[in-house]
Parts: C-alpha cells; structure tokens; sequence
C-alpha cells in the first residue's frame, strides 16, 4: 500500500511524529510537576501516575540541562540513609512554567478552532 | 540473589556509563544516577516482596538504556555542527569544492608544462584526475573542521542566530523556466574551459597538439610560425583567463542576469580576433632561403581563407546572441508604443 494514501500504515512514522508532539509537552509537563520538590525517580513516578511515562534516560538528562538553563534549582540532601538529588522550580522557571502555559492554551485554543471550524466545512 | 550481587552489577553499569562522561560531570551524574536506579530497585523489590533476582535487576537496567547511550544524553553538545549553522555549512560547501578541486587541480597539472612527450602529458593529466578524490576527502574534512570550530564559539559565545539579516530585494531575480542551465551543466562547463586552457597552454610546448602529425612540416620544411602568432596567443589567454573568472561566477544562481550579456562580450572579442586574424596575410614565414616560396604562399592563402570562414561563422553568432539578448527589451519598447 502506498504511504502517503495511508500514513498510518507507517508505525515508524506515527512514532516520530508522536515523539516530536511530545517533547515539548514533556517540558511543560516536568516544570509543573516541580513546583513540588523531587528527586529523579519519585519525579518521574509521579509524572507516570498522572499519565506521562517518560524514560529515565530522557528526564534524568533534561532535569540537568532545565538546571543549567537556571529554569530549575537542586540539592543533594540524605532520605531514607540515601543521598539523592532533589529539584525544584526556580523562581525564573515559575516566570517561563506561566509563559509556556499561556503559550500551551493559546496553541491549544487555535487547534481546537481549526478542528472544529474544519468540521463545520465538513458537514456544509 | 544477595543484595551485594545486585550493587556489583548496578556498580558495573555505572561504570560503564561513566567510561562515556566527561570527567568533570562524571561523579555527580553518576552519583545522581545511583540514587535513581537503586530507587527503583528498591521499589521493585518492595512490589515483589521479596529481593530481585539477577535478571531482573538486568532487565531494568536494560530497559535504562545502553551505557554509551545514556552518557550521550548527559553530554552537551551530540553534533559537530548544529541546526543553525548546518545550512550555511552545506551552502558553502557546494559553492567552495568545485572550485577548490580545480585549484587543486591545476596546481597539479602545472608542472606538465614541463614535460616533453604526449604519454608524460596524458599521464600527468591522468594523474591529477586520480589525486581529485584524495584532494575532496581532504577538502571536506578541513572545510567541516573550519566550520565545527565556528559551531563551537558560535555556541559558547551564545551568539545571535545566524542570518537574521538579510534583505529580500537582494534575492537574485525569477528565472524563466526552463532556460537556466543546471548546476551540474555549469559545473562540467567549467571543468572542460580549464580542461581546454591547459590544452592551450601546453601547445607552445608541444606543437602536435594542435598540428597533429602534420608537425613534421616543421620539422622537414624550413617554415616556422610568424611572430603575430605570440601576439595573438598573448591575447587568447587573457580572454580565456576572463572566461574562466565568469564561469567561477556563474556557479551562483546569482550571476544569471549577467550571463547573457558577458557571453555576448566573449563573441564579440572572438569576432574581433577572428577578423585581426583575417586581415594577416602572413601566418607561417620561412626559416631559410631554401624554402619552397610558392608552397609557403599556398600556405599562407588557405590559412587565411580558413579564417575568413571562422570569421563568417562568428559574425552570425555573434548577432544571433545579440538578438536573443535585446529581443526581449526590444519586444518590450514595441508593446510600449
């Protein structure tokens, strides 16, 4: 069958798409989450509860790098006799967190418009 | 499985994950990435009730990810040569190596003005051909290198983005369809103009190039060419010289409108040395007061009766170039009146 009458016959392609859907909402999804202090795991297990898997070798990574874009704070404090590194949003993250919420609505909004405007021509 | 087994393989993943970090990150990520997977750990142990297993502590390690993959993702920067720049970098590229390769190419075939026999020629040539592919790997690799060293200081300088200023109405104009020539066309039309300037050059040197095995006329008759010849070959390199500058030029898209206009100028220095050929009547003089006089006029009228041929030949496409050139600025004023 030919792929471009029928993309969804492509796993692949469905996939990457998916992927790239995705990855900026991880963000959003990550800051959100840390307005409560976590650690690496119990951060992506709560994302994971609220329906978000993420890999471990994808959040583990981004929580340092939101960190070094100063979007994140963290300490090494001991829990449980363990030494585990906890983050939490920084001020400048809350400042970004509402700008990309803004942005997530609006986007969220026209989206919602087009479909329901591409309905309507649909039905006319 | 002892709790011992399950810290010496967690260790070994660390291990292995930190062969591929940068020393200076290398205890903290690893530090932060213990913590994570030792959580884990602990947790599955805590749904199972019971200590894991050597394969499933191995499974949710696996399902982590290969050790250089995850080290991967903690690096800073994965490419040599980023999103932002990569569009320049390919650009410059496709405008640079063709014409690098033909400097490479005729700072080999330099020295073969200095070889003697047709085979030191050909082989030379030859020679040269082959060294193209070695001199493009080479080429490439320091044009990539030039450009990973702009990525890095682009990157640590947190530069602007590149081309944020550029001006539309500096864009070359529309082409009409189907009359641009491909950049392969232009390509291959430059390589046969150097092809043929080397050819050029190199006939002083070696008469048969152009007289063939009619050389040994030279040889057995006391004739030689006439001094106005040095002159001409003089001026027929300047033009090819010019030439090869449009043709450099004419890879960029760029360069079309003044195209037409500087291969017209071409014509019309050809035409002018055509017809400064014609007008001489004296092409080959005679070395020595042997010579067959009669032979050497005969040689002399068919010379130049063959110019004014040429000369015929050039005139008219001379003015069939200049008619497509103004017929449309022509068409134009007709249409205004």
């Amino acid at each position: 069958m030919n792929a471009i009458s029928n993309p969804s016959s492509e796993p692949q392609n469905f996939d990457s798409l998916r992927l790239e859907l995705r990855r900026g909402c991880l963000i959003v999804a990550v800051l959100a989450q840390l307005r409560v202090e976590h650690y690496g795991y119990t951060l992506r297990k709560a994302l994971a509860d609220q329906g978000l898997a993420i890999e471990e070798s994808t959040l583990y990574p981004l929580l340092r790098r939101l960190e070094t874009q100063g979007l994140l704070t963290s300490q090494w404090r001991e829990e449980d006799k363990r030494n585990k590194r906890f983050y939490k949003l920084s001020p400048a993250g809350e400042l970004i967190l509402t700008q990309l919420l803004a942005e997530w609505n609006s986007i969220n909004d026209s989206v919602n418009n087009i479909l329901q405007h591409s309905k309507s021509e649909v039905i006319s | 499985m002892t709790a011992n087994t399950t810290i010496d393989l967690l260790e070994r993943y660390l291990q292995a994950i930190g062969d591929h970090l940068p020393a200076a990150t290398r205890d903290d990520v690893l530090a932060e990435l213990r913590a994570n997977l030792q959580a884990q750990l602990d947790d599955r142990a805590e749904e199972l009730n019971r200590p894991l297993t050597e394969p499933e502590v191995a499974a949710i390690l696996k399902d982590h990810g290969r050790p250089v993959v995850v080290a991967a993702r903690y690096l800073p920067q994965q490419y040599l040569i980023g999103p932002a720049i990569f569009p320049y970098y390919l650009m410059a590229l496709r405008k640079a190596t063709p014409i690098a390769l033909i400097i490479f190419f005729l700072a080999r075939c330099s020295s073969l003005f200095f070889v003697h026999t047709l085979t030191e020629l050909i082989g030379g040539i030859a020679h040269a051909v082959g060294l193209l592919i070695p001199d493009f790997i080479s080429f490439v690799f320091w044009f990539t290198v030039a450009f990973a060293i702009v990525e890095y200081v682009y990157t640590q300088n947190h530069a602007k983005p590149f081309g944020i200023s550029w001006n539309p109405a500096k864009l070359p104009a529309v082409r009409p369809p189907h009359q641009g020539r491909s950049r392969a066309a232009r390509i291959a039309d430059l390589i046969f103009h150097c092809l043929w300037m080397l050819y050029f050059l190199a006939i002083p040197s070696h008469p048969y190039l152009i007289l063939g095995p009619n050389e040994i006329v030279l040889h057995i008759f006391p004739i030689a060419f006439a001094p106005i010849w040095h002159t001409l070959y003089i001026l027929i390199i300047i033009v090819l010289v010019l030439q090869l500058i449009t043709k450099i030029l004419a890879l960029t898209p760029a360069f079309d409108r003044w195209q037409s206009a500087l291969d017209l100028l071409t014509k019309l220095f050809g035409v002018a040395s055509t017809a400064f050929l014609a007008t001489i009547k004296t092409y080959f003089v005679a070395t020595s007061p042997s010579a067959n006089q009669a032979m050497l006029a005969n040689l002399n009228y068919w010379a130049n009766f063959s110019f004014r041929i040429i000369l015929a030949i050039a005139v008219i496409d001379l003015l069939v170039g200049a008619w497509k050139l103004f017929r449309p600025a022509l068409r134009a004023k007709s249409f205004a009146f």
